[in-house]
């Protein structure tokens, strides 16, 4: 599903966050990406989401190159879900309208919404705005607002690492049923090794600016 | 410019490019007249005149600066360090002259301090005097133009001193104070010099707003860069050599506006302290509080309570059609293009912000301040070049439509746009810059961007700034006068032009409504700010 070769990343006169990094990841696979603050793992997500532009590589997600030196597809034509650990909803807008926010209207929105408010639990709350609900119940949306659009692959940010270790735990065993249910792939970025085992099927170390599975 | 920036065109890049060649193009046609030839007019003008405008100028700017710096740096000293009688109204009220444009406190400072002006008739009247009797010296000559900038303008340097000295630390004040100085003497040795750069900054402003304004310096038949340029064109009819006058005073107002720019980051980086160790202020009672109270008052009384009452007075006394079919024309004229230039202004400055965030090319973040730098050229140069850049594209682009630009509503909007979109683009600038990033990046992950994402997410979240923006731009708009007086439609008056002829022509009671009408649309802005300043420590940047 998603394939990496040999890239390399840096900031604007800074030394090389990523180099020479290769990944492959297959469809259904949960894949963690474990590293201190500033290793390049935030950095990688966000290039595979194409919200940074690499040095050089090349990227391919369901065998079509979104990246190479001639190929730069933008973010919104990628098909991916992206999660960040501050949730980012849409304050302007209620949790019904931040879960549609990303898919077609036509007759079927209605009824695919009610079902994802229904998955993670969340129906009561669909006319609420962000600032109302609890930090919990906002995540639940933000995962709702990825996985609806049905991406290719969906790309997780430190999304539980705001929360307290109960409601943490309660959202890892619904979440992790709900990415097996739905045949995801994901690409889970954090820095919490009980989480990246709880999660994955291959856990992955950031060393000398690579990856090494562990 | 770079070679992706050429390889990728967008609607989102063309827009900023499009715009920054349209605002800079009426400056560059001026600063070119100065290659082209010197006809006699100019002789004329640099052997008998010019001499007098440069030192007419720089007396004008010396005296303004000097007692704006003195009453807005004082001021802003007492009303952060002293808790006084008043000093909660006195906070905001301070930056009500700002409402009154300078022309506005000539034409009622002529009305109150003529000869036979109603505060020489008080006197004689309160005194029993003869009528010949005159108390208050005349205003009509440079000293007078001094006094009305000074008491108009000070407020850019209050309101930017203020911000500064909220943010310097107490401990610095209490150690000057066991180093033995008192409360003058803090102000003097450690207050003013730690706020050095935001100081020059606001003082920029004022020399700016001194060097460009054009009514006042008129009404009291000073001659200045701004009263030749206009007298050359209209009295010489000389474009030419106006725009070569227009080009030696924009090269005066470059100066002032790098060293307003320079000044305003040097602000910034020079700030002493977090706001945490902020100081608090030393309460006082008895006639140390009640000085106070009047070192205040005096500037806001001088700067508005006056002349609002003498317009008032004009209005209401001498009821000459107040409310006349005319008013209404010109009211509904200034608010139609005021409305139209605010909303064109804000869309602009809201698209271009969201194109140099959306985009990302270095080269749409460069050229972005140069947008701005409008807000410091003199209305009367803006009017001279866009004349000359529609005569050339009529002559050269719309030949046969006989003059279609020339004249029309557009130089006057153009005008209205290249002045105030530093308002407009300030106000959105910091409305963007509360905005996450990680807005934009989950709403771009879930296929939204460009117009999709512009309309979806940031247009809903950035509605106050939006209306904010409309508001500033409308006031200033309101009372803009050199650029409206040239660049009008024939037969389309404004209130400034209305109050400016009747000024001109000595009919100050007839100029009562429209002025009126001017100051209360300038409170719209006043009252954002007083908003701002309950709240905020920042300086809100004003123009």
């Amino acid at each position: 599903m998603l394939r990496i070769k040999s890239l390399s990343h840096r900031y604007e006169n800074e030394n090389l966050v990523i180099d020479d990094l290769s990944l492959e990841v297959n469809k259904g696979e949960i894949i963690s990406i474990l590293g201190p603050s500033g290793c390049g793992k935030t950095s990688l997500l966000r290039i595979v989401a194409g919200l940074e532009k690499p040095l050089k590589g090349e990227i391919k997600i369901d065998k079509k190159i979104v990246f190479n030196q001639t190929i730069n597809i933008l973010p919104e034509k990628r098909n991916l879900g992206l999660v960040v650990e501050d949730k980012a909803l849409f304050p302007h807008l209620s949790v019904y309208k931040n879960i549609i926010f990303g898919i077609r209207k036509n007759k079927q929105q209605k009824q695919l919404a009610e079902e994802f408010l229904n998955l993670f639990k969340i129906e009561h709350l669909k006319d609420k705005f962000p600032h109302e609900i609890s930090s919990g119940e906002q995540q639940r949306t933000a995962l709702a607002r990825a996985i609806i659009t049905n991406p290719d692959i969906l790309l997780l940010d430190e999304p539980f690492s705001a929360l307290d270790k109960e409601l943490k735990n309660e959202l890892h065993e619904e979440t992790k049923k709900i990415f097996i249910e739905k045949n995801l792939t994901v690409l889970l970025v954090t820095h919490d090794e009980s989480e990246s085992s709880f999660f994955s099927n291959r856990v992955f170390k950031f060393k000398d600016q690579k990856l090494l599975e562990i | 410019m770079n070679y992706l920036y050429l390889r990728t065109f967008s609607f989102w890049k063309i827009l900023p490019t499009l715009t920054f060649v349209v605002f800079v193009s009426p400056l560059v046609i001026v600063l070119l007249s100065l290659t082209g030839d010197y006809s006699d007019n100019w002789t004329h003008l640099y052997n008998f005149v010019l001499g007098d405008y440069i030192t007419n100028s720089i007396f004008l700017v010396l005296g303004v600066g000097l007692i704006s710096l003195i009453i807005g740096t004082s001021s802003a000293w007492i009303i952060t360090k002293y808790d006084f009688f008043g000093r909660r109204i006195l906070e905001w009220a301070l930056i009500l002259p700002l409402a009154i444009p300078p022309y506005i406190l000539a034409y009622t400072f002529t009305g109150l301090f003529d000869d036979y002006g109603s505060a020489n008739e008080f006197i004689r009247w309160m005194f029993n005097l003869d009528s010949s009797f005159v108390f208050f010296p005349n205003v009509r000559n440079i000293f007078g133009a001094i006094i009305v900038f000074a008491f108009t303008l000070y407020p850019y340097i209050y309101l930017i001193s203020r911000a500064a000295f909220l943010n310097q630390s107490k401990t610095l004040t209490d150690t000057g104070r066991i180093l033995g100085l008192g409360g003058y003497r803090i102000f003097i040795n450690l207050g003013l010099p730690m706020i050095r750069p935001a100081v020059i900054a606001g003082l920029m402003l004022v020399i700016m707003e001194t060097l460009s304004d054009f009514g006042a310096v008129d009404h009291f038949a000073i001659q200045t860069f701004t009263t030749g340029i206009f007298r050359t064109w209209y009295g010489m009819y000389d474009l030419h050599t106006a725009m070569q006058l227009a080009s030696l005073l924009l090269l005066f107002i470059i100066v002032f506006l790098v060293l307003e720019r320079s000044s305003r980051m040097n602000a910034a980086y020079n700030s002493p302290v977090s706001n945490a160790n902020s100081s608090s202020s030393e309460k006082l009672n008895g006639s140390k509080s009640f000085l106070c109270f009047i070192g205040c008052f005096i500037p806001i009384f001088i700067g508005f309570i006056l002349p609002i009452l003498e317009l008032s007075r004009w209005a209401f006394t001498y009821n000459t059609g107040f409310f006349n079919e005319s008013f209404f024309i010109q009211a509904k004229n200034t608010f139609l293009i005021a409305l139209m230039a605010s909303i064109v202004c804000t869309v602009i400055a809201f698209t271009i912000n969201f194109s140099v965030r959306h985009t990302k090319v270095i080269f749409l973040k460069r050229i972005n301040p140069f947008l701005s730098v409008g807000y410091g050229v003199p209305g009367l140069i803006l009017a001279v070049g866009i004349v000359q850049m529609f005569t050339y594209l009529d002559k050269g682009i719309f030949v046969g439509f006989d003059f279609v630009l020339t004249g029309s509503l557009f130089g006057l909007l153009l005008a209205y746009l290249i002045k105030s979109y530093a308002l407009s683009n300030s106000t959105i600038e910091s409305g963007f810059e509360r905005l996450s990033n990680k807005l934009d990046d989950s709403a771009r992950v879930l296929k939204s961007s460009g117009w999709n994402l512009l309309l979806r997410v940031h247009f809903p979240l950035m509605k106050t700034s939006l209306l904010t923006s409309i508001l500033l731009v409308m006031s200033e708009v309101v009372k803009e006068l050199p650029a409206t007086l040239i660049l009008r439609p024939f037969n389309f008056d404004t209130l400034a032009v209305s109050t400016y002829i009747y000024a001109a022509e000595e009919r100050m009671f007839e100029a009562a409504s429209p002025a009126i009408a001017i100051v209360v649309i300038g409170l719209i802005p006043i009252i954002i700010l007083t908003r701002m300043i309950k709240d905020s420590k920042d300086t809100p940047y004003l123009k």
